[in-house]
């Protein structure tokens, strides 16, 4: 992709934020000055960046929000619900549009249309006048062939013009002339009106259209644009309205044939050469002969290619010259005294290139990365004074970042490599001293590793606020569908977390936030009648713990009724009947992240799509948090999700069964027992250990692994207590390890099925570590029983 | 670098951006009897191009870049252009 049009994407996604935020806040206080010209700005420059790229329809819809905006800024309009609608949908169209185009690089089809009833409504409050054209190409007005040549035509070169004007006539054909008058401003909008021309089609001559008078240098103002062009071209007057579409009442299109040209040519300076007959004649028999004329195009094209590579000269330019004057006889252009001349030779190449009607070749592409584009940036500075100020912010790729944690995550493995280093020194070498030395040098590197470490796990981190950023729209969206009046209160949005986490938990959240205006929240009339105030709350809170961030999404709505929630996972068939009598309402509520449990009676289009509470909890779980759910009947229900603040580094408890090593993450980790063979007992086929009065399942972790290893029945027997859903679970293994930091990386490729692996690490001594899947440890020991 | 100035000489190089429109003038405007290579200019900016008309330099060196070479360069030359008050529509 081109690199400018992948910034405009980048950039315009904070533009869309912006600009959704500030409409928003817009409404609740309509008359802050500040806040209006904020959203101008940020539709302006929306405006001017979207139109460095072939997206017509962006750029008039954009515009047609910015006439809009500004109506409302200079205080000729009210801004009301319905205009903040309309200016919400328009660039809700422009985010689906710039996802199409970051995957296909262009406007979907139906971009048109859809823009023009958008822009129709916007441009509605201000009395709907300069409706815009239905589409591009009815932009620029129609031309037909003219029989009178505009005045201008004398910008070009009357030989030029009679030559033309011959072929033209003897073959019954027109050209495109047209006029390009840019504004004088037009350089401040990054506009290059050059380079507009060098990307005409067909371009068979130009003329310039100079100052009436020159400034003198002086005061000469380089960035007013004085200069126009006239240019002819043997493209379609559809080419040209396209390639002008932006500029369209700066340009004049006339397309003439011969004899219009030469009315104009005796109007003004007659009178026309003579002996111009034979000349058509012998015009007309040889340039259908098509064979011939082909060769004389690639004559003309080597001529060129010659002329352009290595300027000639001697007896190489007149040779050059003849070819040329052979070749333009045979294609009917008028002889010419050929002077032994690069540039004129050149030119007159050119033009005959460009007049040859058997051209066999496309003429060269317009050039790709056009530079105005460059421009923009600067130009943006230059007539912005108030853009950029504050603190200078370095925006990096996020995969760059990514690659760094990768690298530090390698340096502590390497890093670690060092003990067992030193250890081998001591034993295999017997140096105590040189082990010694190694272990120094290990202890410096070691902390710079965790300086390191810890640096660029800041670099990752994001406040909260990212997360909660889309909540205030999709509130308020929610609220107008459900006539629910619902306020929203975020708390602790700085609280930081690694990225990874923040982006994991959008989708949670969301789920949350719907059903908490879904099911949760009453509408008024309920509220009222059950003495609450008319309008809800939804409260998002943010509170940092430790290595955890716990995130709260609260209402204040009718909250979930135990026996309600009870009584229907009983009819699922979730739960027995011993079960809906002898549950206690925390447990009742905790019922609904069960697999296939919903609890309204009606599936709405909001929040039941099939996705349950589960899928929050399955999600929360992955990122290795915990949800919790408490809730009040008739006060309202709060969701509780602890995560991890990151999840680049995982603390890890090494063990090893027949002479392998696990992981097991530290989290689960209750705590580490050693019980005498005789202290395992047997329940229903199942190993138990008795632990301060309460009786542990035991699981066999070698045979659940599928994995040689007889306990020796003689020894004690090591178990590691886990807990999990708040159950614990012993693992009978075979020694237990230390502690340590491992990057977990998925399992991937033919690794990908074993689900009883979370991943695989690296160890300080090369070794590779699997860490187990507890959940899926543990439902597979269920099988195996 | 787009553009190279040096006493006599400005060679222009590659693309000449609207950037580079105000150090040209600025160099075209204080040196005496001004050249400049266009050998290896893909693209001048309309400003440049004005720039280049006004001040009226010696081009020591052709483009090599077609369009400017074919249609361009004829422009610099003055063999063609009118004044806009024969073209400017009444």
């Amino acid at each position: 992709m081109n690199p400018l049009l992948a910034q405009f994407l980048a950039e315009a996604a904070d533009l869309l934020t912006s600009v959704d935020e500030g409409l928003l806040q817009l409404e609740r206080d309509p008359g802050d000055p500040e806040l209006v010209n904020e959203v101008f700005r940020a539709a302006h420059t929306f405006k001017g960046s979207s139109g460095l790229f072939d997206f017509p329809e962006l750029t008039r819809l954009t515009h047609a929000a910015e006439d809009l905006l500004d109506a409302v800024r200079s205080g000729r309009l009210a801004l009301d619900s319905g205009m903040t609608d309309d200016l919400l949908a328009a660039f809700d169209l422009i985010r689906g549009w710039l996802a199409y185009v970051t995957t296909h690089e262009q406007l979907p089809a139906t971009a048109g249309p859809a823009a023009q009833s958008l822009i129709t409504k916007l441009r509605g409050p201000l009395g709907g006048e300069q409706a815009a054209p239905d589409d591009s190409a009815s932009a620029v007005a129609p031309t037909a062939v003219s029989d009178s040549a505009p005045g201008w035509l004398s910008a070009f070169e009357t030989e030029w013009l009679e030559s033309t004007a011959s072929w033209l006539v003897t073959t019954s054909a027109t050209i495109r002339f047209a006029r390009y008058t840019p504004d004088e401003g037009c350089f401040f909008r990054a506009e290059d009106p050059l380079h507009l021309v060098r990307q005409v089609p067909a371009l068979a001559g130009l003329g310039l259209i100079q100052p009436f008078e020159w400034p003198p240098p002086e005061t000469y103002d380089e960035y007013q644009c004085l200069i126009g062009f006239v240019l002819a071209t043997r493209a379609a007057v559809g080419e040209l309205n396209h390639l002008f579409r932006y500029v369209p009442d700066q340009v004049e299109i006339v397309e003439l044939d011969g004899a219009a040209i030469r009315r104009h040519l005796s109007g003004e300076e007659p009178p026309p050469r003579p002996a111009q007959a034979a000349a058509e004649a012998v015009v007309q028999s040889q340039a259908q002969n098509l064979e011939l004329a082909r060769d004389a195009y690639a004559i003309l094209a080597a001529a060129q290619r010659s002329l352009t590579a290595d300027s000639p000269s001697g007896a190489r330019l007149s040779s050059v010259a003849h070819s040329v004057a052979a070749a333009a006889a045979a294609l009917g252009a008028p002889a010419e005294t050929v002077e032994p001349d690069v540039e004129a030779l050149t030119a007159r190449v050119a033009t005959l290139l460009a007049e040859t009607p058997a051209a066999p070749e496309e003429p060269p592409p317009a050039a790709p990365p056009p530079p105005v584009e460059r421009a923009t940036a600067d130009r943006g500075r230059a007539d912005d004074p108030g853009g950029q100020v504050g603190t200078r912010i370095l925006k990096v790729d996020q995969e760059k970042v990514d690659h760094l944690m990768e690298l530090v995550g390698e340096l502590n493995v390497a890093k670690n490599g060092l003990t067992f280093l030193a250890d081998a020194a001591e034993e295999e070498f017997g140096s105590r001293v040189l082990g010694r030395r190694i272990k120094d040098q290990y202890s410096g590197l070691h902390r710079i590793a965790e300086e390191l470490q810890a640096a660029v796990m800041d670099v990752r981190m994001l406040p909260l606020s990212v997360a909660f950023s889309r909540f205030p729209r999709l509130i308020r969206d929610l609220s107008r569908r459900l006539d629910k009046t619902v306020e929203l209160v975020t708390e602790g949005d700085d609280t930081m977390a690694d990225k990874d986490v923040i982006e994991a938990l959008g989708d949670p959240l969301v789920h949350l936030v719907r059903n908490s205006l879904d099911h949760g929240i009453e509408t008024s009339a309920e509220r009222v009648a059950a003495g609450k105030a008319p309008a809800a709350r939804i409260t998002l809170t943010a509170v940092a713990d430790g290595d955890a961030v716990i995130v709260e999404i609260a209402d204040d709505g009718r909250g979930i009724d135990p026996d309600k929630v009870k009584r229907k996972a009983y009819e699922k068939g979730l739960i027995s009947e011993d079960e809906l009598e002898a549950l206690t309402e925390t447990d009742a509520v905790d019922l609904i992240f069960r697999p296939g449990f919903s609890t309204a009676d009606q599936v709405s289009d909001l929040s039941g799509r099939g996705v349950g509470m589960d899928a929050v909890r399955a999600s929360v779980e992955k990122l290795g948090g915990t949800v919790t759910m408490r809730s009040q009947p008739g006060r309202g229900t709060s969701t509780r999700l602890r995560l991890p603040l990151s999840m680049a580094v995982t603390q890890v408890m090494v063990v090893s069964v027949a002479g392998q090593r696990f992981g097991i993450p530290v989290d689960l980790v209750v705590e580490t027992v050693r019980v005498p063979a005789a202290e395992i007992g047997r329940v229903l086929h199942q190993d138990v250990v008795v632990l301060r009065g309460e009786v542990v399942p035991v699981i066999d972790l070698a045979r659940v692994l599928d994995m040689p290893w007889t306990p020796d029945p003689a020894a004690d027997q090591r178990v590691l207590i886990v807990s999990l859903h708040g159950q614990r679970v012993g693992l009978l293994v075979e020694q237990f390890h230390r502690e340590v930091d491992v990057i977990l990386k998925p399992m991937e490729g033919l690794l990908a099925y074993a689900g009883e692996f979370s991943g695989t690490a690296l160890l300080g001594d090369g070794l590779v570590l699997l860490v187990l899947n507890m959940k899926e440890v543990l439902s597979l020991a269920a099988r195996t029983q | 670098m787009p553009l190279e100035l040096n006493e006599h000489t400005a060679s222009l190089i590659d693309v000449v951006t609207v950037d580079e429109v105000e150090s040209l003038v600025a160099w075209l405007r204080t040196t005496s009897k001004p050249k400049v290579n266009l050998r290896r200019c893909n693209h001048m900016h309309t400003g440049a191009l004005q720039a280049l008309l006004l001040f009226q330099p010696r081009i020591s060196s052709t483009p090599t870049d077609a369009f400017l070479a074919t249609q361009v360069l004829p422009l610099l030359r003055g063999s063609s252009g009118v004044s806009s008050a024969e073209s400017e529509p009444p």
